[in-house]
């Protein structure tokens, strides 16, 4: 991935040094040109080609707005409700991510979308304890992050 | 049961990147506008602060292995340096001079001698301040 992309800008550099012209404008042209050269020969690297992944991080920033928008409405509802008839609870979520990043970009998407909050992570990175504002189900809530932030972020990372 | 401060410790690497880039960048616009070797020197120690709240001291030792009371001593240095560079040319002791040059990649540029001051300003101020909370951090 990070090769990929070192390798995009120094064929850039070559392109610039080749034609011989110091602009930012033959600079993007090498680079789409090497952008090309390096999507021909994908197969020889051993991470996939890396637009896939730049195209799952703008996925996973438009799924966050999404979410966001979704949950504050819901948070808003429970608000404005003249009855206290929701049920606020913890629940342990056992996660499969693996890497520090993974772990601290799950938690900070579930405590930026309201309604959920990250109390903590367990000591072998296995669990993150949330604390929701209204969950009748705890297995529902657990899916609903599950199936979306969490395969979102594998997108982007495998 | 310990805990787990995986959070704190990953925004941390990234965060206090982003701190020591602002209080470079405020290092350099002191000159013309709101900012200068105080306010940048305190905003690096604050980031170093960050890394120590983050990690522990003996981490942030081993990442950066400065003598800070050494450092307090270069700064002090470089002011009055600065200072005494006006007395080799018959003016009085603190006599800035600056000029403008032609570097290559950078065009004209103006350099001022108070650029040199204030680095020292700057040193002197991530000095004193890191020794202070160091000393505070290891005495039990």
């Amino acid at each position: 991935m990070a090769f990929q992309i070192l390798l995009n800008f120094f064929l850039a550099f070559v392109w610039m040094f080749l034609s011989v012209s110091f602009t930012s404008q033959s600079f993007f042209i090498g680079f789409l040109l090497g952008l090309l050269v390096i999507f021909a020969f994908r197969r020889f690297f051993n991470s996939r080609f890396y637009l896939l992944r730049v195209a799952a991080v703008i996925s996973l920033l438009f799924l966050f707005l999404k979410e966001l928008i979704m949950a504050n409405i819901s948070v808003l509802k429970t608000v404005l409700k003249p009855k206290l008839d929701f049920q606020p609870g913890i629940f342990a979520l056992p996660t499969e991510l693996k890497t520090d990043w993974e772990i601290t970009l799950l938690a900070n998407l579930i405590t930026l979308t309201p309604g959920t909050l990250v109390m903590d992570v367990s000591y072998d990175k296995k669990i993150l304890y949330v604390h929701a504002i209204d969950m009748p189900d705890v297995d529902e809530a657990i899916n609903e992050i599950k199936d979306s932030f969490e395969k979102a972020i594998m997108e982007v990372s495998r | 049961m310990k805990t787990n401060d995986v959070i704190l410790q990953t925004v941390t690497t990234i965060v206090s990147f982003i701190i020591i880039l602002f209080s470079i960048q405020l290092f350099f616009a002191g000159h013309y506008t709101p900012g200068g070797g105080f306010i940048g020197g305190l905003m690096t120690s604050g980031a170093l602060v960050l890394l120590l709240l983050a990690y522990d001291i003996k981490t942030v030792r081993t990442i950066l292995p400065i003598d800070y009371k050494l450092l307090t001593a270069i700064g002090l240095l470089l002011a009055v340096g600065t200072g005494a560079g006006a007395l080799l040319f018959n003016v009085p002791f603190l006599t800035h001079a600056y000029d403008y040059f032609h570097l290559p990649l950078l065009g004209e540029t103006s350099l001022h001698t108070a650029v040199i001051f204030d680095t020292g300003v700057y040193f002197v101020v991530i000095g004193i301040t890191m020794t202070i909370i160091q000393t505070i951090g290891v005495s039990e």
